[in-house]
Parts: structure tokens; sequence; C-alpha cells
């Protein structure tokens, strides 16, 4: 559907989901302001920054995947379209991977109209801010890095490309926090026992899709690209970085070529998170800068974190469940939905059928061994089939009338954690909490004599009833 | 000159406004990779009003190391 990051804010444009600040502004508070504000009206539009103080001629693309409206175009669908739907749409264009690359001509490619080897300084060419106030400096938050394992050089699928965030450390060096269970960490290490430097490249202002897949969690040997080609319908254009054998996103506004310098680590952080705080200051590796390109009047896109919910949390909301669903789905066909949207899974939500007693909590200890849950999802709550996970009025009705706290709820000690959640200590370790609250199967002791009221059949009122209300307000 | 954040002697000029307005400068730490513009809020620039929580006060090479580094392979 989108061919890069200018159809698609054409798109939000024509749906009334994008906005420009024009007046002059300075990049520090002003932009983390209008971020803030951007995800908290509803159905937020993206912005776009374009008169920044000392940034003449530069323009910066915020919030734009800070609401359904926004996830829900970028999907083809309805601005409208209800979360759940937006769930099942996605795991249906999911189904259709692997789709097709498209290889440009390097010399062809956008995203190597302007291209810059010489006295290189990121800040001549890129709007570069600080996001959060306590951040160490100004942060990529919103970029596809691209990197290949170096002892299978040759296999396209195993090229990874994640996002990682990015600190600016100097005028041609930059500094990656990569954690042990990333993809890219495996990279490095491979890189690292040989004393080799690591070839990277760092895409800016891609289509919304492969942005989207980029903080998708999928198996090791799955490309993001021909997942990226798969759900948004059309060939995944790409093209030979400059510098090495990577292949790039042939559209991006901005592509950052350099190489991670062997056996060096060094200071990286704070920087504002997605649980909402900051995390503390590592040892991290660092990019040596070798060559920026760029597309002709580049527009730099960026992500603002801030307390849930901001970008981020509709960025990650989808692209975490559906890869769990799948995974449980493999083996627990009963599986119905999952929901993971809450700091990418720390939350998440099951419905599933309870074939016998206590098949629910084994589900939770699926979720609990897939590669993402192992470490992330921490509190996991198990729902009826028929209770819709995304609609947390029906979740809060499950937990209030089919929990008993003494033989429904878990914690198991212990257990791997996510070191950037605040409550994982030390960083690394965490416990799993698990609820229980579908209606107990034989054998366990069931509820008392329950009867449930039906919902009648309302699906073709649901209509009437909104174009009525539509027409009330109207006049 | 003396970083805002770690207040090492380890810092230095950056970049200018790159479309020569003078409208601003940037400074970067050395040491502890701190950098920052002369134009933002004073409770991120000046030290004595920074949150005492947000400084560097110790030796950067006593800071964890998430990704070990791996032992050299023979070739
Ligand atoms: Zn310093």
């Amino acid at each position: 559907m989108f061919r890069d990051l200018r159809e698609f804010l054409a798109k939000l444009e024509e749906n009334g989901q994008l906005v420009r600040i024009k007046d002059s502004i300075y990049p520090e508070p002003t932009i983390r302001e209008i971020c803030r504000a951007a995800v908290d009206v509803p159905n937020g539009p993206a912005v776009i920054m374009n008169n920044i103080k000392g940034m003449k001629g530069m323009q910066i693309a915020m919030n734009v995947h800070g609401s359904w409206a926004n996830i829900a175009l970028m999907m083809g669908l309805d601005k409208d379209t209800p979360v759940k739907d937006q769930f099942f749409n996605f795991l249906e264009a999911w189904d259709r991977y692997p789709g097709e690359i498209k290889n440009i001509d390097s010399d062809k490619a956008p995203c190597h109209e302007v291209i810059v080897k010489d006295n290189i300084n990121l800040f001549e060419h890129i709007p570069l801010f600080r996001i959060n106030k306590w951040d160490a400096a100004c942060f990529f938050s919103k970029s596809c890095i691209v990197s290949k394992d170096p002892y299978d050089k040759d296999n396209f699928d195993t090229q990874n490309v994640g996002t990682y965030r990015l600190q600016i450390i100097g005028k041609d060096q930059i500094c990656i926090q990569a954690l042990a269970f990333h993809d890219i960490a495996r990279h490095v290490t491979h890189a690292e026992e040989q004393n080799e430097p690591l070839p990277v490249a760092i895409a800016l202002g891609n289509d919304p899709v492969l942005t989207f897949m980029a903080s998708t969690p999928i198996n090791y040997d799955q490309s993001e690209y021909k997942y990226a080609a798969a759900i948004n319908g059309i060939p995944m254009e790409i093209t030979k970085a400059l510098n090495s054998d990577l292949d790039v996103p042939a559209n991006a506004e901005f592509v950052i070529e350099g190489e991670i310098l062997p056996r060096v680590r060094v200071p990286e952080g704070p920087f504002g998170e997605f649980p909402g705080s900051y995390s503390g200051m590592r040892l991290q590796s660092v990019i040596q800068v070798k060559s920026i390109s760029y597309r002709k009047n580049p527009i730099f896109e960026n992500l603002f974190m801030g307390r849930p919910w901001t970008e981020i949390d509709y960025l990650m909301g989808l692209n975490t469940s559906a890869p769990l669903y799948n995974q449980l789905k493999e083996s627990m066909p009963e599986v119905h939905a999952v929901n993971a949207m809450y700091q990418h899974g720390l939350t998440t939500i099951i419905s599933t059928k309870n074939r016998f007693g206590g098949y629910a909590k084994s589900v939770a200890f699926r979720l609990s061994s897939t590669p993402h849950g192992i470490s992330y999802c921490k509190n996991i709550i198990l729902v009826d089939e028929d209770v819709d996970p995304f609609n947390l009025e029906q979740v809060m009705w499950s937990l209030s009338c089919r929990v008993r706290a003494e033989k429904d709820v878990l914690v198991i000690q212990n257990t791997p954690g996510m070191p950037l959640d605040p409550t994982s200590y030390p960083a690394g370790m965490g416990n799993k909490f698990i609820i229980d609250a579908t209606e107990p199967t034989d054998p366990d002791g069931l509820l008392r004599d329950t009867r449930l009221i039906e919902s009648p059949d309302s699906k073709d009122f649901e209509k009437v009833i909104a174009d009525l209300q539509k027409a009330a307000q109207k006049a | 000159m003396k970083c805002v954040r770690c207040l090492h002697d380890t810092a230095r000029l950056l970049t200018k406004a790159p479309d020569g307005s003078g409208a601003w400068e940037m400074y970067a730490c050395s040491r502890c990779n701190f950098t920052w513009r002369n134009t933002e809020e004073d409770e991120v620039i000046k030290p004595e009003l920074r949150d005492k929580k947000f400084q560097f006060t110790q030796e950067p090479e006593d800071l964890q190391i998430l990704v070990p580094i791996a032992p050299l392979k023979k070739k």
C-alpha cells in the first residue's frame, strides 16, 4: 500500500490525521510538549514541524503511528476500525508471509539521492533533539537497523532489521543499545570473537509497515523485509548499502552506514523508555559512521516515548500480540485471541477455551516459554473464549466474577525478566503472575450453579443505532 | 570545558546550528557521553540546578555491560 513514509503521510493528511506546526520553535522542550499533546488528543494525528530554530529547511515527523486511527489507516482499514478487528485483520496479512522483494539499483535508489562520505557531521543533515528531559543526549528512537550474522553472510533471511535505541555521542559516532536476547547481540558477539568490525546500516523515515515490523518479535530465521512486503501488500524495495553487502530500504528518508567497533564499550543512557521510566546507564557498543545518504528534502521521523500511552504503545500493540497468538495457536488451538498491548506484553491477556480443568494455566505456561514471553510476559491474565481480551470492561468482569484467589492466582518466582522493567531485580530477573479468570471445567471444582445472561443477536442493530446517532448529532 | 553531568573537564564544542544562524551550540562530554544544547532549560544544563539522581558520579568502567565481550576465537 505504502512505498515510503511520504505516501503514508499523504494518506494520513487525506483522512485528517496529520497536522503541521509552522511556528518557530526551539527543539527543547517544545518538540516533546507538542508530541505529548498530539498523542493525548482523541485519535491523535501525526505532526510535522518544519520551523525549528537553527535548523532552517529541515523537517521532523512525529506521532506517525500514534493512534488506533493511524494504525488502522496503515493496515488499509477505515480509521474507526475497532482494535479487535484490526488484530484479526493483521493476522490475515501476517499469513501472507513471505512477501516479494524487489532490488533497486543503488544509483537509482531514492535513499541515495544525496551522499555524504567526508567530514561527516550528523547534526548538519538531521534535526536532532533531546526527546525526554533527562535523556543523556539526542536519540534515534524509531530507526530500522540492518545487520548480518558474520557466520551466515549470504543468508538473506537471517539478515536482521530491528529497532534499537541509538544515542548520538558525536558528529560521526552513535552508541547502540543491544540487550543480550536481541538478534543483533548475536551478530555483535560473532564479530567480536573474531575481532572484526560489524557493518550496520540505520534507515530513518521508512514506510510505516517496515517500521512496524522492525519492532515485531519474529523468529531469528525469518526476514523482516519479507514480512513487511506481505503485510504492506506490495513488494519491499531494497538496495545495496554503499559500504557493505547489507540490503537497505531503497525509499528510506535517510540511511546512515557504519561499523560497530569490536570489543569496545562506552557509557550509554539514561533514556526514557517504553515502561514510562528512565533506563539506567550501561556500557554499550559504538557505531563509527562511514556515510550518510538521504532523499532530497528529507523528513526526519522519530518517536516520543512518555508515560504510557504514547506512540510506542500503538506501534508495538498488535505486532507483539500477533506472533504470540500464532506461537500459542500452533500447539494450543483453543486459544482465541491475545492482547499483549501493555508495555510490550509485560501484561498480557489471553482468551482461551478451557478444554479441561486447569488447562488455561497451561496456556500461561506455554506463553512463558515462547521466545518473547520468556522475559517479557510477566502478568498473565486468562479469560474465556467469549470474552474480548481487548475490551477491558469485559476482562474486569471476568476478574470480578470468575476469580477465587486461592486457586486461581499463581506467582512463580525468580524467572527471567525484562531488564527495562523497573521491577526487574536484579535487572533481567522477574516473576510470573498468573490470574486464571476462566470458568472452571471438569474435573476442577465448578462455580456454584450459574446461569449466564445470553447476549441477544444485536449485530444488525449496531449499525442502525450508529447511523441514527450520526444523524441525530448532525441535526 | 566542564561537563554538566559528570563535572569532569572532558567536554568540548560538538557543533553549531547547521543553518549558520547562530541559534544554538551543542557540547559533548567524551567521558560520560552526555550532550547538551545551550538553549535548553536551566535545570538540564546548569549543574547546580540538575536533579542529583541524573548526575553521573561513578567511574565509567564500573557500569554494567549488558552484552558481554566474547572471548577471542583463534583463527
Ligand atoms: Zn561527562
